[in-house]
């Protein structure tokens, strides 16, 4: 009995016979994919499961096989190459779409006035010399006036400056002021991006309306203004001695208010409310400052000794003539 | 994505690394990271060595075991996948609740998007099959089983899960003789007759089988197959399931808009030094590494020869000892 059904086994893993299906098999050629639709045979399923499953294989594969063979193909020096279809099973991908690179201000400029591109090429054609030459970098036609041994000044012009050094220097400031640019470009598109992935970071998808959106920027720029304030008044000397910032926020405080001494109407609802308000906080001791643990007022009836130490400390020093002066003086 | 501190690229070879993983319109293939939880059992490690093996090049081993138990925490999962840029990922537990499983997760933006439990029940691994083997890297082809991948959302899951493990990435060209070694078969067991659709308990198994093919001569221009088993043989039990957030699969299945002739030629991907010259004939460039002329054999010369006699040798060093007096 084994051996029979080894010798079945056998004949079943040799065989290139088919099964037939009711259901066409659906097959995604470009994923190498072929899905039988058919339910599963239960007899079959039940009573010899890998024998079955091995004749399901064949027929689905030979089904992928026989589509695949009839895509076309174009040659190659190692054989044939059959080319693939786009995929039908639509399947998650791994990241979002990439999304466009932001513009910079002068592609934004460009593209509202219609300024098509034009690509400058890297070498220009020197008159001079006979060749190309670079346009900058190293031997550059743009360093061409620095290493001039005439100038020619031109009318209105002072006679007693450094021509070289002053096209340096030109040069250098329009390095400077193109640097600048750029970082200004590299600084919005953060910002715009930042706008982007904050919200995404959450829901996944920004879905926010162009009223929330605006109250989020609002709320930022609130924030960066505190901690800037924040920030500002914390030297030593309370920002006393700092730089001011152009266009820096004002500081704000709180403005006293003072209720009316009199009400008209004999309304006297809110003074009483007032009084006992104040009477309520005087007895739960609400905003009552806590007594700090460390070095601060101690025991002896609110009086911060090691302050009052020091301080005495200081005025005898800048007296002159203190206890400690005398102590320094024996010493020596 | 904040555990890790973000990288600015100081040479161009960084730059075109950080590159790489940004978001593509055509998506390199996407990799798969096994990784063990705090216990596991003999028959996990196993499936997963051999699903590993299956995976190969784009899957990564962690060695190492790790408090993981995705279903209640996803934040080491994302933390991993932003690490090695990997958006799938196999979990291995064991409990004594659920025996020998194993959890598939797949990560969209770094963020999990769904994922799938599967016990496995019966197993017979790679080693256990005396057969030829596939070689690696090669593209298995994929035949599911059963009308149940097309009507219960399970093993609808299931089977876009497993479609994505091996064959998500879809290909442009493939070579048929040489290139096709493996199909891997999927089969859903017929649904019993006391199945509830409420409860959803008692669902039929998911048979993983794995054959390599032969291609016969059948004298049309079709051939004929022969399969032979090469393993691994699982049985999975399907366990618990977490579906997608509909705005994040929606972002997912979003499809670029790519122009029909770039599709044909190389799927949206620049191809960089191959060019076609007036002639018609394909020109390419090769860049070489600069040669290290340090090693090169010179003419050989009496004079010229480096001695290695001892004599030689302490001369020199009485030398230096001279020098430095």
């Amino acid at each position: 009995m084994d051996v029979a059904k080894e010798l079945a086994d056998y004949a079943a893993a040799n065989t290139t016979a088919v099964l037939d299906r009711p259901n066409p098999i659906v097959i995604d050629a470009g994923l190498l994919a072929a899905f039988d639709n058919t339910p599963v045979d239960a007899d079959e399923y039940g009573s010899n499961l890998n024998t079955h499953l091995l004749a399901l294989t064949l027929t689905s594969t030979q089904a992928l096989i026989s589509s695949l063979f009839t895509l076309p193909t174009k040659s190659s020096s190692s054989g044939p190459i059959t080319l693939l279809p786009a995929p039908s099973t639509l399947l998650p991908r791994e990241k979002p779409l990439p999304k466009p690179k932001p513009l910079t201000k002068w592609e934004r400029f460009a593209k509202e006035k219609g300024i098509s591109h034009k690509k400058k090429e890297k070498h220009v054609w020197d008159d001079e010399k006979q060749e190309w030459v670079a346009r900058w970098g190293k031997d550059g036609k743009n360093r061409e006036k620095e290493g001039q041994w005439l100038t020619e000044i031109k009318a209105g012009e002072e006679a007693d400056q450094d021509p070289s050094s002053t096209a340096r220097s030109e040069r250098k400031a329009r390095i400077a002021k193109n640097q600048k640019q750029q970082a200004a470009n590299i600084a919005a598109a953060a910002n715009h991006s930042s706008d982007a992935t904050a919200t995404s970071s959450r829901g996944g998808v920004s879905t926010l309306s162009q009223e929330q959106k605006k109250n989020l920027r609002e709320r930022r720029k609130e924030e960066l203004k505190r901690s800037m304030i924040l920030s500002k008044t914390s030297t030593a000397s309370l920002g006393k001695y700092d730089k001011a910032i152009k266009d820096e926020p004002k500081v704000k405080g709180l403005k006293r208010k003072f209720e009316p001494t009199v009400t008209n109407k004999n309304d006297f609802k809110g003074e009483k409310e007032h009084a006992l308000d104040v009477l309520h906080k005087l007895e739960t001791g609400v905003g009552k400052v806590k007594k700090s643990k460390k070095g601060g007022e101690g025991d002896e009836g609110g009086l911060n000794v090691r302050k009052a130490v020091r301080f005495q400390g200081k005025v005898d020093r800048a007296s002159g003539g203190g206890a400690s002066a005398g102590k320094k003086g024996k010493r020596k | 994505m904040s555990m890790l501190r973000t990288i600015k690229p100081k040479n161009a070879r960084v730059k075109r690394a950080l590159k790489e993983r940004e978001p593509q319109v055509v998506e390199n293939e996407k990799t798969a990271i096994f990784v063990r939880g705090q216990s596991t059992s003999d028959i996990v490690r196993n499936v997963m060595k051999d699903l590993y093996a299956l995976k190969q090049p784009h899957a990564i081993n962690f060695s190492r075991k790790n408090d993981i138990h995705p279903f209640e925490d996803t934040a080491s999962l994302e933390f991993f996948s932003n690490k090695n840029d990997a958006s799938l990922f196999v979990t291995g537990l064991h409990s004594k609740k659920r025996p020998h499983n194993l959890v598939f997760t797949r990560m969209f933006d770094g963020r999990v998007l769904d994922m799938l439990e599967l016990g496995v029940e019966g197993f017979k691994g790679m080693g256990d099959f005396d057969s030829p083997k596939s070689s690696v890297g090669i593209r298995p082809l994929m035949v599911f089983h059963s009308d149940l991948f097309d009507t219960h959302p399970k093993y609808q899951l299931i089977k876009s899960f497993l479609l994505d493990f091996y064959n998500g990435h879809a290909l442009s060209e493939i070579p048929l003789i040489g290139g096709i070694e493996h199909v891997i078969s999927i089969t859903a067991g017929p649904l019993p007759s006391d199945h509830d659709e409420n409860t959803d308990k008692n669902l039929p198994k998911v048979h993983f089988r794995v054959y390599t093919v032969k291609l016969l001569a059948s004298g049309s221009k079709v051939p004929k197959l022969q399969l032979t088993e090469m393993g691994p043989s699982i049985d999975f039990a399907v366990r618990r399931v977490q579906d997608a957030d509909e705005e994040m699969l929606k972002m997912a299945l979003k499809r670029p808009k790519i122009a029909k002739s770039d599709v044909e030629s190389g799927l949206g991907k620049k191809k960089k030094n191959i060019e076609t010259d007036s002639m018609g004939d394909k020109v390419g460039k090769l860049h070489l590494e600069r040669q290290d002329l340090s090693k090169m054999q010179g003419r050989k010369m009496k004079g010229l020869k480096i001695r290695k006699e001892r004599s030689s040798a302490v001369g020199a060093e009485e030398m230096q000892v001279d020098d430095e007096e």
